[in-house]
């Protein structure tokens, strides 16, 4: 970073108020990370999910959960227990300067403390509210619980991904990892809040949005619907690649190494494309009889379309170790992919070119960690992590005194009294 | 509609084709952007190949249904910006616009001659957003990708499998699904900013590097423990953790049992539930749901301990029980008494079944001129102010030519001919759509 004052992020001057817990929080890094002050509010004592692995040097203890490090970056945190009368208050106050709330509790509960839209907004005309709850506000499992795993099976994420019969038989549907439920959910609230944040910059009012996590899973599983609707297909899971309504060739090859490499291949069988694939085998003298003229007529390709896959391309990659398939298919202009573990991702030279990866200082423990960066360069408007996920109650002082009013003796009658 | 929109009066200008890209401007469509989907039949990519379009309909670029959902809300004009005349009437369009989209490789668009250097010229506050497979810097920028080779490389499909199996993976390009999202973002992002600041810029999203984020307890794991994700008992399939491995946390929430998927009445496909109880007393409540087994009330599974130790058994036990049962009848009584479980659902099940999806009114029937009647998604988030609809089904190719031509830009009807004539708004030697012709009585 140069010496010259950073430009602000593209959502700087926004003040964000974050009730969210780990089903929503990852909206909260999301606008945060962008520029704005997103504040994070805490039950006295701290959110439950700062006790979700894994743990710095896996010692558990709220301030070291590297779950709850990576997806609360950029943000302020203060403790506040709405259920009582001052902490309504306060809250309430908070409510009144800022421009978006973003509550993840189960639906009811803010009204049932007087803390609805309604309410909130009287003092704040321009006030955005979005509830992200697993089920949405209303309809009949509006109370149900969940977690990442079952939104991945009533979304629909679990139907379309899992084995071929052949790799794992008997094989259950196979929710993907990695909390992405919560991810999706997240995704598609930041868009809700961004399109009501556009529009207030015009109108000069608020809204209130009812985001429903149930429902970004079920719009998440790309042609799976279509192929129902339009075609009353129900598509069976296959190994690593698209679910079909027709068994498709595999895509999934093991290299030399163990690593697994994504090679598509199949539909792109023209004669001009067994040339260049002859070509990318031949960098290891795998081309086999690709070079064979008989391979001009898409009548022979298409009958020896399992030699090709199965043998030649399979036998190539079989060959070498997945990183070098991966980078001399993709410098030939083939869309491949190396299956990599996310660690692997930290000796990726494109990313570290982009200047992906961030040092983020966590003072308080004198060390530094690096952190993944941004999906996307913003070059007019920096994405740009602003600190460590805060401390229980770390911006207490400062927000409830420097920026509220209030004196450190009536800070101290609060925490005394359990409501920060 | 007399309900405000939330991008009322903006104007995107959508080059972009396939899934991810479309994707996204079909977002900013149902927030009431004017979306202009700028096409071309002979690269075309998107409309076909096409596996959805209805058994009884012919197979061409009108008919596709999976483009249908992945494009309502826009219109389209059929251009060939690589002609001079094209790149002409395409910079007037841009001058009047607020968003510039697209998903092509990195270096198209500064090869058609409209790199952001030449947009802002066009118009000075642009919000340029790319959504190349790799982003326009890096030394990487020229490979390609969609969403399963970009969930390869970024790690996502790593974390979807049973442990010493093949990856699983994602059955689907989620990639050209979040891709989409996290396009419609930078969109939304770089337009308020622009109203804050006056200042437009270029929002250069790669769709590979937007999964790595999507992967940030693992890397932090690494980074700070210098734990891997290659390790026995990883991924661990539907579990919390997988039995006789080393206890760590998987990334997808606590380490706890029950925590799978169980297989449910009559035994078909897709019958299977998932329950997860993320306590003792959820737990004890799983065991009177089930009818308080003997099995099921033995020491050995009263803590979450004993339940990771002897998970086999467990997970065998609950799916004695939940066999005898239909995947929304174990959901209906497991969350009546306060236990964690959904049914897995397919795509028919969700259209047709899930009372919560229709209470929502997520899948809408809409009018298309060549599909007829079909239901389309609808948005997973309600605005009190602006709500977001689908209100125009997606357009046949060229659709809108003349009324942009025309009706926007200001063309001359006989201007419209003669681009018809050269190659600028339809191939010469095409034949053309019956729509085209009487666009141009």
């Amino acid at each position: 970073m140069s010496g010259a004052q950073p430009l602000p992020g593209p959502l700087a001057g926004l003040r964000i108020l974050e009730l969210a817990d780990e089903t929503g929080q990852f909206c909260g890094k999301l606008l945060g990370d962008l520029g704005a002050d997103v504040v994070k509010i805490e039950p006295p004592g701290g959110e439950h999910n700062r006790c979700i692995g894994p743990f710095l040097n896996d010692i558990p203890h709220p301030e070291r959960s590297l779950a709850f490090w990576y997806y609360n970056t950029s943000k302020r945190g203060i403790t506040l227990d709405l259920e009582t009368v001052d902490g309504r208050q306060l809250f309430g106050r908070l409510a009144a300067t800022s421009d978006v709330i973003l509550e993840t509790f189960r639906p009811g509960f803010l009204a049932s403390l007087g803390l609805d839209y309604e309410s909130l907004r009287k003092q704040n005309s321009g006030l955005i509210m979005c509830a992200l709850t697993p089920f949405g506000q209303t309809g009949p499992w509006r109370d149900y619980l969940s977690s990442d795993l079952l939104h991945m099976a009533a979304g629909g994420e679990m139907a379309s991904s899992g084995y071929d019969e052949a790799d794992v038989p008997n094989a259950p549907p196979i929710a993907p990892g990695g909390g992405n439920a919560w991810h999706t959910g997240c995704h598609f609230a930041y868009m809700a809040i961004m399109g009501a944040l556009v529009y207030r910059t015009v109108a000069g009012r608020g809204q209130y949005i009812d985001a429903s996590i149930h429902e970004a899973c079920a719009l998440t599983t790309e042609a799976a619907i279509a192929n129902y609707v339009y075609r009353g297909e129900v598509l069976r899971r296959q190994t690593g690649r698209h679910h079909a309504a027709r068994p498709t060739p595999r895509t999934q090859f093991r290299a030399k190494d163990g690593a697994y490499v994504c090679a598509l291949v199949a539909g792109r069988l023209t004669p001009k494309y067994i040339g260049e694939l002859a070509d990318l085998l031949d960098t290891n003298g795998m081309a086999g009889d690709l070079r064979d003229p008989k391979y001009q007529d898409p009548a022979v390709i298409a009958a020896n379309t399992s030699h090709i896959i199965d043998d030649l391309v399979a036998g190539f990659i079989a060959s070498l170790p997945a990183e070098e398939v991966y980078h001399a298919a993709q410098d030939r202009g083939f869309t491949w992919g190396a299956v990599r573990a996310p660690e692997a991702l930290l000796d990726d030279s494109h990313l570290h070119d982009r200047g992906f990866w961030k040092k983020l200082e966590h003072p308080e423990l004198g060390r530094s960690f690096i952190y993944p960066g941004e999906a996307a360069i913003y070059n007019g408007s920096p994405w740009r992590i602003s600190r460590r996920a805060p401390l229980i109650g770390e911006h207490n002082t400062e927000i409830f005194c420097d920026e509220l009013g209030l004196s450190r003796a009536e800070l101290s009658v609060l925490a005394e009294n359990r409501v920060i | 509609m007399s309900r405000p929109r939330a991008l009322e009066n903006i104007r995107v200008v959508d080059f972009s084709w396939v899934r991810a890209g479309p994707w996204a401007t079909r977002w900013l469509g149902a927030f009431g952007a004017e979306i202009i989907k700028v096409e071309w039949p002979e690269n075309e990519r998107g409309r076909l190949p096409s596996t959805t379009t209805p058994q009884n309909l012919e197979v061409n670029l009108n008919t596709s249904g999976n483009f249908n959902d992945t494009n309502v809300n826009k219109k389209s004009l059929t251009l060939n910006v690589r002609s001079a005349k094209g790149l002409e009437v395409v910079k007037r369009l841009i001058a009047i616009s607020d968003i510039v989209i697209e998903n092509f490789s990195s270096r198209v668009l500064q090869k058609w001659g409209l790199g952001y250097e030449e947009l802002r010229k066009i118009k000075s506050d642009i919000v340029y957003v790319s959504m190349s497979g790799y982003g326009h810097t890096g030394r990487n920028h020229h490979y390609t990708s969609f969403g399963p080779v970009a969930q390869a490389a970024s790690g996502l499909t790593y974390l979807s499998g049973l442990p010493d199996k093949p990856p699983a993976g994602w059955g689907w390009s989620y990639m050209d699904d979040t891709g989409g999202m996290y396009g419609a973002m930078c969109a939304l992002t770089g337009l308020y900013h622009r109203n804050i600041t006056g200042q437009g810029q270029h929002i250069d999203l790669s769709q590979m590097v937007a999964s790595v984020p999507l992967n940030g307890p693992a890397l932090l794991d690494f980074t700070v423990n210098g734990r891997g994700s290659r390790r026995a008992g990883y991924p661990p399939g539907n579990r919390a953790h997988w039995p006789d491995t080393p206890l760590v946390n998987n990334y997808r929430g606590p380490t706890v049992a029950p925590h799978n998927a169980y297989r449910t009445h009559p035994g078909e496909y897709n019958d299977w539930c998932a329950i997860v109880c993320h306590s003792d007393e959820e737990w004890q409540r799983l065991v009177q749901v089930m009818g308080a087994p003997s099995w099921a009330t033995s020491p050995r599974f009263a803590t979450v301990a004993g339940r990771l130790q002897h998970q086999e058994e467990l997970d065998d036990g609950i799916e004695a029980w939940s066999m005898n049962l239909g995947k929304y009848e174990v959901t209906g009584r497991c969350q009546a008494a306060g236990v964690r479980a959904l049914p897995v659902q397919s795509a028919e099940n969700r259209v047709e079944h899930d009372p919560q999806l229709r209470h929502r009114e997520m899948y809408l029937a809409m009018e298309h001129p060549m599909l007829g009647l079909h239901k389309v998604q609808n948005a997973p988030f309600k605005l009190s102010e602006t709500p977001t609809s689908n209100h125009l089904p997606s357009p046949l190719i060229g659709q809108h030519t003349r009324e942009i031509v025309e009706g926007l830009l200001g063309y001359t009807h006989e201007e419209l001919r003669a681009g018809f004539a050269d190659g600028t708004f339809w191939p010469a030697k095409r034949v053309r759509f019956p729509y085209m012709e009487e666009m141009l009585q």
